[in-house]
């Protein structure tokens, strides 16, 4: 009888196994196609093709010159020399750039499809409707801007003239994949909204706003009220400031436990706003 | 004979006003825009504040800012940034093309640009107050010794500047819609230049902190006179560049009017009203 169970509950594993495998199998095969779907997109539009890149490549360039002309007459900003900032640039331009390659256009398109009833398509089809949503859109063009974040960290490292060492890399690589997270999470979640109230532009125009100052103000610089708004609200203020600090031997076990908490609570935010927010969901015009 | 030709001067006019009134009454329709539009121009001064606050943490002076002589000028720079919002013409123009409803612009009764103008008149008439009151609002929450020009001679100045600013706005605005008669796509480029223009209007930070060679090339731009050199005038620099500014933006303006009578009568005829 005990052998029984055992026989079964090893087969419900292998089960559950086989299932998962299958799943992201399946997924992956999702994924190959919305990509070759969205380059046959943007090969019809060629000239929008490179926009993200000179976009956003201006913008982080810019502000490279404006912290340029302000460092030629300041040594230290709170602390933090020419080095810290030119890293803490590339790193919200890498950020950014991960984001715009990968999933903000199909993220951003979640409003207007719930407006327009488009959605209905998306929970129809045998695959999660979030997951499509966001490889939909993936945006090759902005490829080279990930490469020009990665020369604006390099040359950060550089002005630095920080040791490079294995444990750092990965320090830095792992709160960059954990902050990608979050931004992502955060765009879900403002996005998610649109599907319990009629109009959101409100509420992306306050992101934009939240975005504009984190991009070119690092966390250090927030105290009281600012830091309840931008470490825990709205955490953009913590999104580049983090992989930076552990770069720069900054981070403390206290500081990196609040970025894990802070990113584990939005997984749950998020979790409970798209499930909850489909079932609000009235199709056409809702 | 002279009453007739003033009768037609006011006719004229009349009708510019129409559309300024008209555009008045439409920001209402937008009542929270308005709000958003006030409550939105403390981002930028956040942003001083906390990254000037840091800087002065150190030191007294930074270039020839105080810190309140600094959060002065990010205050009006502010206000004239929000004030500026010709980018929609720009817009406006583009898709209108593109759809091919501009025919619209065509039929109707009006100078296209001169009709722009009255739009833009309308709509920052309506805004001066609400921005006004809200910069004002952030120099009292923010606590900021506000540093304001003594001159009388120079605030009339920078005003005439600032609104003379305004009117090259509206007309690069004009002319990069135009441009998609040409070029067809021009969403990027507005973008693009959107960036630039926080950077070389001294939005940003101002740019006396550049090096001397880069504010000389400035000067020969003329988005140095739209908000940066208003902004200082105002908060008490510069004030010998007032006159020369002054000259530097109406010759602007008159070439920016040259520059747009050519595209017109060179790409207008591309123009088919079937859309791209």
């Amino acid at each position: 009888m005990k052998k029984n169970d055992k026989r079964s509950g090893k087969k419900a594993k292998t089960d559950i196994n086989v299932n998962r495998k299958r799943t992201i199998k399946k997924n992956m095969c999702v994924l190959r196609e919305l990509f070759y779907l969205r380059m046959h997109g943007l090969m019809v539009f060629r000239l929008d093709f490179l926009a993200p890149f000179f976009v956003d490549g201006s913008l982080f360039v810019i502000q490279l010159l404006a912290f340029g002309a302000v460092y030629s007459h300041v040594d230290v900003i709170g602390g933090w020399g020419r080095g810290e900032m030119i890293l803490y640039i590339g790193t919200f331009s890498l950020l950014n750039a991960v984001n715009m390659t990968v999933y903000f256009f199909g993220v951003n398109s979640i409003p207007y499809k719930v407006r327009s009833g488009e959605l209905d398509l998306y929970l129809s089809k045998p695959v999660s409707p979030l997951f499509r949503l966001t490889f939909e859109n993936i945006s090759p063009g902005s490829v080279p801007l990930i490469l020009m974040s990665l020369c604006i960290v390099a040359y950060g490292i550089c002005t630095l003239r920080m040791p490079l060492t294995l444990p750092v890399v990965i320090s830095y690589g792992f709160w960059v994949l954990v902050m990608t997270v979050l931004y992502y999470e955060l765009e879900v979640v403002i996005r998610s909204v649109s599907l319990y109230v009629v109009s959101m532009a409100r509420l992306e125009q306050i992101e934009e706003a939240g975005l504009e100052l984190c991009m070119k103000l690092p966390g250090i610089a927030f105290y009281g009220v600012y830091k309840v708004i931008f470490y825990l609200i709205l955490p953009y203020g913590i999104m580049a400031t983090l992989p930076v600090q552990s770069m720069i031997g900054e981070m403390n076990l206290q500081t990196a436990a609040y970025g894990i908490g802070v990113v584990a609570l939005f997984t749950a935010v998020t979790a409970a706003l798209w499930t909850q927010g489909l079932k609000h969901y009235n199709s056409a015009s809702s | 004979m002279q009453s007739g030709f003033i009768r037609k001067g006011v006719n004229i006019l009349g009708k510019y006003l129409e559309v300024t009134k008209t555009y008045m009454k439409t920001q209402l329709v937008w009542r929270a825009d308005v709000i958003l539009n006030m409550v939105f121009t403390v981002t930028k001064i956040i942003f001083a504040y906390l990254l000037w606050k840091m800087v002065f943490q150190q030191r007294e002076m930074v270039g020839e800012f105080t810190f309140h002589g600094m959060m002065s000028y990010y205050i009006i720079s502010s206000f004239l940034s929000q004030l500026e919002m010709s980018e929609g013409i720009g817009r406006e123009i583009h898709e209108r093309i593109r759809n091919g409803t501009f025919s619209k612009y065509l039929i109707i009764p009006v100078g296209i640009e001169k009709y722009f103008m009255a739009m833009e008149l309308g709509i920052v008439l309506f805004y001066v107050v609400f921005d006004f009151i809200a910069a004002m609002v952030w120099v009292f929450i923010f606590r900021i010794q506000f540093v304001f020009a003594a001159d009388n001679g120079v605030i009339v100045c920078a005003v005439v500047m600032a609104v003379l600013g305004m009117v090259f706005m509206v007309q690069l605005h004009y002319f990069l819609g135009l441009l998609t008669l040409k070029y067809q796509g021009i969403g990027t480029f507005l973008m693009i230049k959107n960036n630039l223009m926080a950077l070389v209007t001294g939005t940003i930070i101002p740019l006396a902190l550049f090096p001397e060679g880069i504010v000389k090339m400035m000067r020969l731009l003329p988005f140095y006179y739209v908000i940066y050199l208003p902004a200082m005038l105002l908060s008490g620099k510069c004030e010998e560049e007032a006159w020369t500014g002054l000259a530097a933006i109406v010759c602007w303006c008159l070439v920016m009017q040259f520059i747009i009578h050519g595209t017109w009568k060179k790409y207008l005829r591309k123009y088919d009203g079937v859309g791209i």
